[in-house]
């Protein structure tokens, strides 16, 4: 107990940081297709679809993070699926992730103005080609700030994985604190590698807006 | 409610999952673990002195030590079952760890969806202050502010003596409640007296000490209930180093003091 922060505790919490940005990742990219799936259903033609994915989305919007990851790690384990902890931690954050983006994705898509559906209705494509060619090109432009928003909070919110014996960068933080009783050092030194992670993907977000924002006055209602 | 509680709730909701589901394998633990030749245990790395990280970020501790001489003596690869405090007991439950050595108190609520084995430490608590306050016994408290890590047995000893009227602020782990005390903003803390000495090392001008005893908790190996093989090759396991004195060597060198004098005869 007690001593000095060094090299070893720095690399520890470096490990850490890796698992955050993995577990991140895994997320983003598990959660972001089955979100693109879900915003897809939630305006299908078909009312058994869109209900379906209805519930979905309020079932886990309704349930906290935490409760998610528990219930994924320990409730399979109780019925007899054993799971890792990153297994289970991703496919709970990728459920998670999937119902906000599905939900985010779906008003994007419906936010792209009415002319621009009935137009390319009137030049006889069909649903996919509507879809592809004329409304997610511009859904994507309206969706990439809420989408950057939310994933920066998703990096964050990694940090529950904790509860599944996940050590990513908070939970390697309290070890190490837990080790050193130096808080202020260890948790300044979290704070400022969170904040690495996520203004790279802000700025990321502004120069995605500049560049598809071009050209977007002339695409206004037809 | 925080989310410690809402922890507990979720551990106690699970709990009830697996009763209702009942002894769902029929293998016996001790068989499964000589078969693999493998031991996990579930200890939490972040409560000092019991679990903690060395300089050089190995694990060590008394618990640590304590489940590195339980694994070399029955030969098996040990294997550190990462937790917090509140998933050590679903961590047993659930299969994903073969027992529990991680500071765990024996308490009847615990001994519901557990078995304990003999005990094989103590953990005495205190409540210390800053040595130059004037406490001798409860009332001496009244309108001092004591700090105690939230959901600790500490926390729940305190919180029950509803007639001392304390005032408790309750802190997340001991590392925190130790930095409050060394910034002042409490004076006195609830937890075991090797934390309180060490408010006095991070910080020479203000050095707490005991003032008031708490409780003595026995801390016991946790494990699945109806694992009784296990259960008595642990309990055998105990016994011969309580004995031989290895149990004790490892708690003073933690824990500065030797075990309880009636725990060792």
């Amino acid at each position: 107990m007690g001593g000095h922060l060094n090299i070893n505790h720095l690399i520890f919490l470096g490990q850490g940081a890796l698992w955050t940005i993995g577990l991140s990742v895994i997320a983003l990219i598990g959660g972001g297709i089955v979100g693109f799936v879900i915003a897809l259903a939630r305006i299908s033609p078909l009312k058994s679809v869109r209900i379906a994915s209805a519930v979905y989305v309020q079932l886990i919007q309704g349930t906290p993070l935490l409760v998610i990851l528990f219930l994924g790690y320990f409730g399979l384990a109780a019925i007899g699926l054993q799971v890792s902890p990153l297994a289970a931690a991703g496919a709970s954050l990728t459920l998670y992730v999937a119902a906000y983006l599905g939900e985010i994705w779906r008003g994007c898509i419906q936010s792209v103005p009415k002319p621009q559906w009935e137009a390319a209705e009137g030049l006889a494509l069909s649903r996919t080609q509507r879809m592809m060619k004329v409304i997610l090109p511009q859904a994507i432009r309206i969706a990439t700030p809420p989408t950057v928003g939310f994933m920066v909070q998703i990096v964050k919110n990694t940090s529950l994985a904790s509860v599944v014996g996940f050590v990513e960068l908070m939970r390697s933080g309290q070890i190490v604190n837990n080790s050193l009783f130096e808080p202020f050092a260890i948790y300044a030194i979290i704070a400022v590698t969170y904040f690495a992670m996520c203004y790279p993907l802000s700025l990321f977000s502004q120069r995605l807006e500049r560049r598809m924002g071009r050209g977007r006055s002339n695409l206004a209602p037809a | 409610m925080t989310k410690r509680t809402f922890l507990g709730a979720a551990v106690s909701a699970c709990c009830l999952m697996l009763i209702a589901a009942g002894p769902a394998s029929a293998a016996d633990l001790l068989d499964e673990i000589m078969q693999a030749k493998k031991i996990r245990i579930s200890t939490d790395v972040a409560i000092p002195p019991s679990g903690m990280m060395d300089a050089s970020m190995k694990p060590t501790g008394s618990d640590v030590e304590v489940a590195q001489l339980l694994a070399k003596d029955w030969g098996f690869e040990l294997e550190f079952i990462q937790t917090t405090g509140a998933t050590r007991i679903p961590n047993v439950l659930t299969g994903k760890a073969d027992i529990i050595i991680s500071t765990l108190s024996v308490t009847p609520e615990r001994a519901k969806v557990i078995d304990f084995t003999k005990r094989y430490a103590t953990l005495q608590s205190d409540v210390g202050c800053l040595k130059s306050l004037n406490v001798k016994d409860w009332p001496d408290l009244k309108d001092k502010t004591i700090g105690v890590s939230r959901g600790t047995t500490q926390d729940t000893t305190l919180s029950n003596m509803k007639d001392k009227e304390l005032k408790i602020a309750r802190y997340d782990d001991d590392a925190t409640e130790v930095t409050a005390a060394v910034s002042g903003q409490v004076d006195c803390v609830g937890t075991s007296a090797t934390i309180i000495n060490q408010i006095g090392v991070k910080n020479p001008a203000r050095i707490f000490e005991s003032k008031i005893p708490l409780a003595t908790f026995d801390l016991a190996i946790g494990l699945k209930k109806g694992e009784q093989r296990l259960m008595d090759k642990l309990n055998a396991w105990i016994t011969e180093n309580v004995k031989n004195g290895k149990l004790n060597a490892i708690y003073k060198k933690f824990h500065g003091v030797d075990l309880p004098p009636d725990m060792r005869s």
